[in-house]
């Protein structure tokens, strides 16, 4: 059966969530728990000298106080603090003596109560030798890596450049960013049945078994990951956390159940982040608009130890019928902690830098940054000749034009006012985002009394992935959605791949969808005749069979048998962008009006259109939701959120939610979102390419874009904020 | 977190007698919206907590008298939505809606917020000497100065604190010449809200003129005709739930198309809520037109000194001020 349109569709655990009966990783409840608290480093760099604890051994409840004495058995490995084998990510705080960076742990008070931990790490006293540090990736101390970490080229991009007749040259700083999900980060480590479990709000369950067993000492199997339900993962908890190990070390020490929830404060010295990044842009055209060359260089910042690849270069080229192209990558070392995945890792700073200078170069040829963009459509990517497997950029740059109302743009910038006198601006940016697949494990168990069991691999972070799973087993089966048992997040249901990378909808829709499929299929050989239109388990019933099972295992595309033992490994197995036959990528357009009051310069973000090619949208409502959110992200990155540091002292300043400025509901218009709906069955049987990720590429560049065409002022660093537009 | 007795008082009298016989840890809790936060960032680190929020009779709001009249105790929303204030009084009222949350406001007392402390971001982030400051460790320096000013003010700092008086209410009380009704041993005084505060000079960690057991009982504005030629215009990072980048506090009393006397305080740029005499002066017997109001405006940014990100501060408050004097001129007519 082909894939149907998805109708708007209510959450599956929408009840579960509004009524607060969602237990969370941190709700966990265990006799005898105890709780943690971590003593973050004062001093950037250097190291410890000594730690007092007694005055914190003293605080009536503290059962013990951990330092870095206690944990030198920690292993650690390039896997060690990844999400399983990424390579580098190598730095464990509290094995040794040394800071590297401003807050990370340097002792774990383990107490009765959260009280008692609490005022135990205040008590905790520690001497240090300072050593001289580079919090910032333009200061003097900062080690730029000698070779870029990356290069793409196709044709003769520079001699292009050089003889071009329109060029723009230009740069583009990104600022620090933190994810901050609103579930803070927490780790507890319980016995369960002889084994050690971890709970983690986590989009990795699997990593505790590939990365933390190991750490450890211990085999992968003596430990069981549970991610229950993530609170916002935004990519700040795809692995261990600097806080996990030693949760579960002092949960084996102390023969209890032990509960550390990472203070906001903390997190942002101890979690990862969005580093700092700047993109050089050249572009080239000819006098008709069409693009001879793209010469994208960026720099990233990076921490002294690890390995956190940049990857800003592998999207944009693949935007545009580019002629040529040359892409180049370095980075910068500075004494912080592991910068990581934050949602469109790359590809949000990527298409900021790059669409807002193809807005630029639609400036120096006089032409509609909408008709420039269509000029430039292609069905081909410029680098490997490769078709798309789908790409309907062009129907959402029409349809979101004619959504929006791109017919008043005007070439002059400011020409739009509003009748209170503020200048409206109109800016549009696209973007894209990797098709990626996961392989899966999945069994599907259906009773004759209509219940539906499924486990699979996959991670519930509020994205929806559990109403994904449910809409191809309510088509396939027909089943009652309040009789569906979901079952993600837990190795011990099913082996748990990282969800991440926009890959969890493309790879659980398809594995519930061969599952389901295979149920039919034996069903109706049990019943020797083709199944009718009446719900499965009815016409199970007849067979007076209580229940029927089936085991399914999901390679993705390209991938042969052997992704199936890397999965249950815990190792990472991803496919995309690029396939044998095509390359896949989800699109989508977006296109942003913004106000700008005449004497104060406050800018608002009067109305978004986005409209999304992500192939089969899997469940409408949840959908719209992805891309609001995606857009609000980018209304933040273009107008608020920054990390402040003062690079004499090193760590974030701002290291609230008051005071990290995120948009709030004052700062959101509307939001008008339309996808294109058109499975891409070339990728896999539910033709589903991924969206949560690309809803927010492009989201920055338009509004960027807009308050250029509104005040005149290009304004290249974000956030742009107040004293930009004076 | 330290351990804490705690308890709670049914009159000012007992609330007093409760924390002279506490001694050195005794503070007062109110709304607690400010004082958690800040025993949670190791500033405030209290023995003793004596509950003043349901101090009897300190929740009146009076507004029948030739005066408005708050007690101590009344709450931010419950002030914010008074039909008098918020009629008559709208430079009060919006001074009140437009700071921090709705759930806040809810908590949040009219005689607490006059002394919350500042959002200096080092003062807030200097547990265990992370950051030297002045107000947190007297003598330590001032990272602020020199540092990430970009929230720090313009006016009124010194060469020991250039941290702002975060405040909106206070700014607008300010303007409308309130008077500040303090309770201590003994006995009752009543001082202009000016004389609350203490500019920092060289001993930016002493705040408040208050006494140590000293409760804020009551508020009192004078009645005015300007209360309705009036307007608190806030500019901030967000739309919503952010401290001020700047804000004014405008009202006027005219005499015809001319101003008589102009109410003007300005928030987010000074150390203290600042009262703009000098654009107060330059508008009187003026008609209200944009040169003029940014003339005004500009004076009273006249002595305003920048540091190495907050020069903006200067023009968006002149700004600010001018789009505030229009606004309230407009009210009028």
């Amino acid at each position: 059966m082909t894939p149907s349109r998805n109708a708007d569709r209510p959450r599956i655990d929408a009840h579960e969530k509004v009524l607060g009966r969602a237990l969370y990783a941190a709700d966990q409840p265990f006799p005898g728990l105890l709780h943690a608290m971590t003593v973050p480093a004062t001093i950037a760099k250097g190291q410890i000298l000594s730690i007092d604890t007694a005055a914190a051994v003293a605080v009536p409840g503290v059962v013990r106080v951990f330092t870095h004495g206690d944990f030198a058995q920690i292993r650690t490995t390039p896997a060690a603090r990844g999400a399983y084998g990424q390579p580098g990510k190598g730095y464990q705080p509290m094995i040794g003596p040394q800071v590297r960076h401003r807050g990370e742990p340097v002792a774990l008070v383990v107490a009765e109560t959260l009280e008692a931990a609490v005022e135990g790490a205040e008590a905790v006293t520690v001497r240090y030798a300072e050593e001289p540090f580079s919090a910032e990736m333009d200061d003097s101390l900062a080690t730029p890596e000698p070779e870029p970490v990356s290069q793409q080229a196709s044709g003769d991009a520079e001699a292009a450049f050089a003889n071009a007749a329109h060029i723009v040259d230009v740069e583009y700083r990104h600022p620090q960013q933190h994810h901050n999900p609103i579930e803070l980060i927490s780790t507890t480590a319980a016995f369960e049945d002889g084994t050690l479990r971890i709970y983690e709000g986590t989009q990795s369950a699997a990593a505790f078994a590939g990365g933390l067993a190991g750490m450890m000492g211990m085999e992968p199997q003596a430990l069981r990951g549970v991610s229950p339900y993530t609170g916002g993962g935004f990519g700040q908890k795809n692995g261990v956390q600097e806080q996990s190990v030693l949760v579960a070390s002092a949960a084996l020490l102390l023969r209890r159940p032990v509960k550390l929830v990472m203070p906001r404060g903390q997190l942002f010295h101890t979690a990862s982040y969005r580093p700092h990044s700047r993109h050089r842009v050249r572009l080239a055209a000819d006098g008709d608009g069409r693009l001879l060359a793209g010469i994208y260089e960026t720099v990233q910042q990076n921490s002294r130890y690890d390995g956190f690849a940049s990857d800003h270069g592998a999207n944009p080229p693949r935007l545009y019928g580019y002629g040529a192209w040359l892409g180049r990558e370095r980075i910068v070392r500075v004494d912080t902690q592991t910068p990581g995945h934050q949602r469109a890792p790359h590809e949000h700073p990527a298409s900021y830098a790059t669409e807002c200078a193809i807005d630029e170069l639609a400036g120096a040829l006089g032409m509609d940054p909408v008709a420039l963009r269509l000029a430039n459509d292609t069905q081909r990517d410029p680098l490997t000749g490769k078709p798309f497997s789908s790409r309907h950029l062009a129907a959402c740059l029409t349809r979101g034009a004619a959504l929006f109302g791109w017919d008043r743009w005007t070439s002059e910038p400011g020409a739009l006012v509003a009748a209170n006198g503020d200048r409206i601006g109109l800016g549009v940016a696209c973007g894209s985002y990797k098709a990626a697949m996961t392989p899966s494990v999945t069994t599907l168990r259906l009773s004759a009394n209509g219940q539906c069991r499924i486990a699979t691999s996959g991670h519930e972070m509020g994205q929806g992935l559990r109403s994904v799973i449910a809409a191809e087993l309510i088509e396939v089966l027909g089943v009652d959605p309040g009789k569906l048992d979901i079952r993600i997040g837990d190795t011990g249901h099913a082996p748990q791949h990282l969800t991440a990378g926009s890959w969890g909808a493309g790879s659980a829709a398809p594995a519930a969808r061969a599952a389901a499929l295979k149920l039919r299929e034996e069903l109706a050989q049990l019943t020797g005749a083709a199944l009718t239109d009446e719900p499965v388990h009815a016409q199970l019933a007849r067979t007076r069979r209580p229940f029927l099972e089936v085991s399914v295992d999901t390679l993705p595309l390209g991938k042969d048998r052997q992704a199936i033992e890397q999965l249950r490994r815990g190792m990472p197995v991803v496919t995309g962008p690029e396939y044998p036959d095509f390359l896949a990528f989800s699109w989508i357009a977006h296109f942003a009006e913004v106000h700008v009051e005449p004497s104060t310069r406050r800018v608002r973000v009067r109305r978004v259109v986005s409209v999304a090619d992500c192939g089969r949208v899997m469940n409408r409502r949840t959908a719209e939701s992805q891309v609001r959110g995606g857009v609000v992200w980018g209304i933040g990155a273009a107008l608020r959120e920054t990390a402040e540091s003062d690079p004499r002292f090193g760590g974030v300043l701002n290291n609230d939610l008051a005071e990290y400025v995120v948009p709030v509901n004052a700062d959101i218009g509307a939001i008008d979102v339309d996808f294109i709906d058109e499975p891409d069955n070339r990728l896999n049987i539910s033709g589903v390419k991924g969206l949560g990720e690309v809803a927010m590429v492009g989201a920055a560049a338009a509004i960027v874009n807009a308050v250029h065409h509104a005040t005149g002022k290009r304004i290249r660093h974000l956030p742009i904020r107040i004293e930009d537009l004076l | 977190m330290k351990p804490l007795s705690y308890v709670r008082a049914g009159t000012a009298r007992e609330a007093i007698d409760a924390f002279v016989a506490a001694g050195d840890g005794a503070r007062y809790i109110a709304g607690g919206t400010n004082l958690y936060d800040l025993m949670k960032l190791g500033i405030e680190r209290p023995a003793h907590l004596i509950d003043i929020a349901d101090l009897e009779g300190a929740d009146r709001i009076d507004t029948d008298g030739d005066r408005l009249f708050f007690g101590g105790a009344a709450l931010m929303a419950n002030v914010a939505e008074d039909p008098v204030v918020s009629r008559d009084y709208l430079v009060l009222a919006e001074s009140l809606s437009k700071a921090a949350s709705q759930q806040l406001r809810n908590m949040a007392t009219v005689g607490g917020n006059l002394l919350q402390r500042t959002r200096c971001p080092y003062f807030r982030n200097g547990v265990n000497g992370t950051y030297p400051c002045n107000k947190r460790e007297p003598g330590s320096g001032c990272a602020a100065l020199g540092g990430l000013d970009r929230s720090q003010a313009v006016l009124g700092a010194s060469e020991a604190c250039n941290a702002v008086s975060p405040g909106d209410w206070p700014v607008a009380l300010m303007a409308m010449d309130a008077t500040i009704e303090l309770q201590g041993r003994d006995g009752t005084r009543v001082i202009p809200i000016s004389e609350l505060y203490r500019p920092p000079s060289q001993t930016p960690h002493l705040e408040f003129t208050i006494g140590r057991e000293e409760i804020v009982t009551g508020i009192a504005v004078p009645k005015t005709a300007a209360g309705r030629n009036s307007v608190y215009l806030k500019v901030r990072d967000r739309e919503s739930y952010a401290f001020a980048l700047v804000s004014a506090a405008v009202a006027l009393e005219m005499d015809g198309d001319r101003v008589g006397q102009a109410h003007v305080a300005l928030g987010g740029v000074a150390t203290v809520p600042w009262r703009a005499r000098a654009a107060e002066a330059f508008l009187r017997g003026r008609t209200l037109d944009r040169e003029g109001a940014l003339a005004a405006a500009t004076a009273a940014f006249a002595d305003a000194r920048a540091g190495r990100h907050n020069a903006f501060k200067i023009e968006l408050g002149a700004r600010t001020l001018a789009d505030a004097l229009i606004t309230a001129g407009s009210k009028s007519q």
